[in-house]
């Protein structure tokens, strides 16, 4: 079942065209790993998704209604939860009150703070801490906590694993294991190529606000994925 | 001597009541409003009217006020503030000092250029005080305009710790476009935080018509007042408002003191000395609030 249809989406930011006639299908309970170097137009593709840019022209229907023209806390309302790039947390506000900040849409299911402190149990020492005073690790898992708050069918996650160093990114991903087993449709950026293979189920290659390559990542291989990411061999691309 | 500090106190309350919605827009929602005093007028006026006409005595008519006014503190973010703001910061400042100018002209059209009080519909209470040990009179009407002005700022700053709505204000005001990505309407969240805020400025209109007199042109002198004690206060919370509020009603009382014509410039004197120290201390604990996240910090391409 498709939940996410996005249809020849173009997206500026400022004179520069960031995502050009984009069109992409994502079902319930894949879990897609976008890739693509730095300014290849994922992190405006996402935010556009979420409600926090709007599109020059194009549609986005989620659970087959029109998005186009809703503001992100109506999106989220539907079930469109982003952790955004650089977390994005209130700095001057605790991880409690981050957290229950998540829940202002009201969104029925069964997340709550407790949850999210037993799966990331690094927080719970921190629950009333400021924001701006925790370590990397723990204000990504708080960003990843606030948005699961709302009880998400669709989760964006945007670079989770910036800025941190190798061993809390695992810790980060084992309790992101969890959640990818839910059921939770994912769509997740993420520069480490083994682990967006080993993550996700499919591979959605992003080059100069085009998809160049979009494949099941049992049906590709890291070459492929290497070669779409730096755009050598245009004549390979790959259209779904 | 002890008379004096006793008025000082009495003054900084009043100064307290008609700074807290103007810090409560500066602090949360990084708003000047420059038609501040004006609408506080604007409430006095529509108290007087209820009072002069239909017999309303004041304390119940500021109940029948403060429900248009926080309707009119909804709008006026929506239609005013929300829209200026998206010209630049400075554009919200120059449409609200616009606004100011119409509504003061209109009164002026409506009202003339009679003082008007609410003191004579509140009968023996205008004049009655309680009586302190040592022959000390504080008059009632000041002792709760005070009390009102604790009341306010202790329950805004309750709102804003402890309730949803509160951390919602507080979030749109850190940064409203992840305010938006997280669930919150930031606008609805910025409307109900200028509705509150112009709640206390009905009150504010009441206890100025109650306290003397207002004519209307009066919103000039109130906006000024209710700014310095809001910039001595500092961005911290509400409760510096009170205190910035009490100094600047000290000043003008020591200045009067030393001079009868020095009531204004020791308030002015003293709000410019905060205002530089602050300005030249580069305080930095005290200036973090204000500061913004900048363009590329908020959004990524």
């Amino acid at each position: 079942m498709t939940l996410l249809r996005i249809e020849n989406l173009d997206i500026r930011y400022g004179q520069f065209r960031a995502v050009r006639d984009l069109s992409l299908e994502i079902g319930q309970g894949e879990v897609v790993a976008l890739i693509g170097a730095n300014g290849a137009g994922k992190t405006t593709l996402l935010r556009t998704l979420a409600g926090a840019h709007r599109a020059e022209a194009g549609t986005v229907h989620f659970k087959g209604e029109n998005l186009t023209g809703l503001r992100a806390h109506e999106r989220l309302a539907r079930g469109l939860a982003l952790v955004p790039e650089g977390r994005r947390l209130f700095a001057e506000m605790t991880v409690t009150e981050n957290l229950l900040l998540g829940a202002t849409s009201g969104r029925p299911g069964d997340w709550t703070v407790e949850r999210v402190f037993q799966t990331f149990p690094n927080l719970v020492k921190r629950r009333h801490a400021r924001a701006s005073g925790l370590s990397g690790g723990e204000q990504q898992a708080t960003a990843i906590g606030r948005a699961l708050m709302a009880n998400p069918d669709f989760l964006i996650l945007d670079e989770v694993s910036l800025g941190l160093s190798p061993l809390v990114i695992d810790q980060v991903y084992r309790s992101l294991d969890g959640i990818l087993a839910s059921g939770t449709t994912i769509l997740l950026v993420e520069q480490d190529l083994s682990r967006a293979m080993r993550t996700a189920s499919r591979a959605l290659c992003m080059l100069e606000g085009r998809i160049v390559l979009d494949r099941p990542m049992a049906a590709t291989n890291r070459d492929e994925i290497t070669q779409a990411y730096f755009g050598l061999t245009r004549s390979q691309r790959g259209h779904a | 001597m002890i008379f004096q500090i006793a008025n000082a106190l009495l003054l900084g309350g009043y100064y307290a009541l008609i700074a807290v919605g103007l810090a409560f827009m500066m602090q949360v929602m990084r708003v000047i409003n420059l038609a501040h005093g004006t609408l506080a007028i604007l409430a006095a006026y529509a108290i007087w009217l209820l009072a002069d006409r239909l017999d309303v005595v004041p304390f119940g008519g500021a109940l029948l006020v403060l429900p248009p006014m926080a309707l009119l503190g909804w709008y006026l973010q929506r239609f005013l503030l929300e829209r200026s703001a998206r010209g630049g910061e400075l554009l919200p400042i120059l449409s609200t000092f616009g606004l100011s100018i119409v509504l003061d002209n209109l009164m002026f059209q409506q009202f003339g250029a009679d003082t008007r009080s609410l003191s004579p519909f509140i009968g023996d209470l205008a004049w009655a005080s309680y009586e302190l040990p040592g022959g000390i009179f504080l008059g009632k009407v000041p002792v709760w305009i005070l009390l009102a002005a604790i009341l306010v700022i202790g329950a805004l700053q309750a709102m804003l710790a402890r309730t949803a709505l509160g951390r919602r204000i507080r979030a749109t005001a850190l940064d409203p476009v992840t305010a938006e990505i997280v669930g919150i309407d930031a606008r609805k969240t910025a409307a109900a935080a200028a509705a509150l805020a112009t709640v206390t400025v009905g009150l504010s209109g009441l206890a100025l018509g109650l306290r003397g007199t207002f004519d209307a042109y009066s919103g000039a002198p109130q906006l000024l007042f209710a700014f310095e004690a809001a910039i001595i206060g500092g961005t911290r919370s509400l409760w510096g408002t009170l205190a910035g509020a009490m100094i600047l009603a000290f000043a003008q009382t020591i200045g009067a003191m030393i001079h009868p014509q020095g009531f204004l410039l020791g308030g002015h004197l003293a709000f410019l000395a905060v205002l530089f120290a602050r300005l030249f201390a580069l305080d930095e604990a005290l200036r973090a609030p204000f500061r913004r996240p900048s363009q590329d910090e908020r959004t990524n391409a």
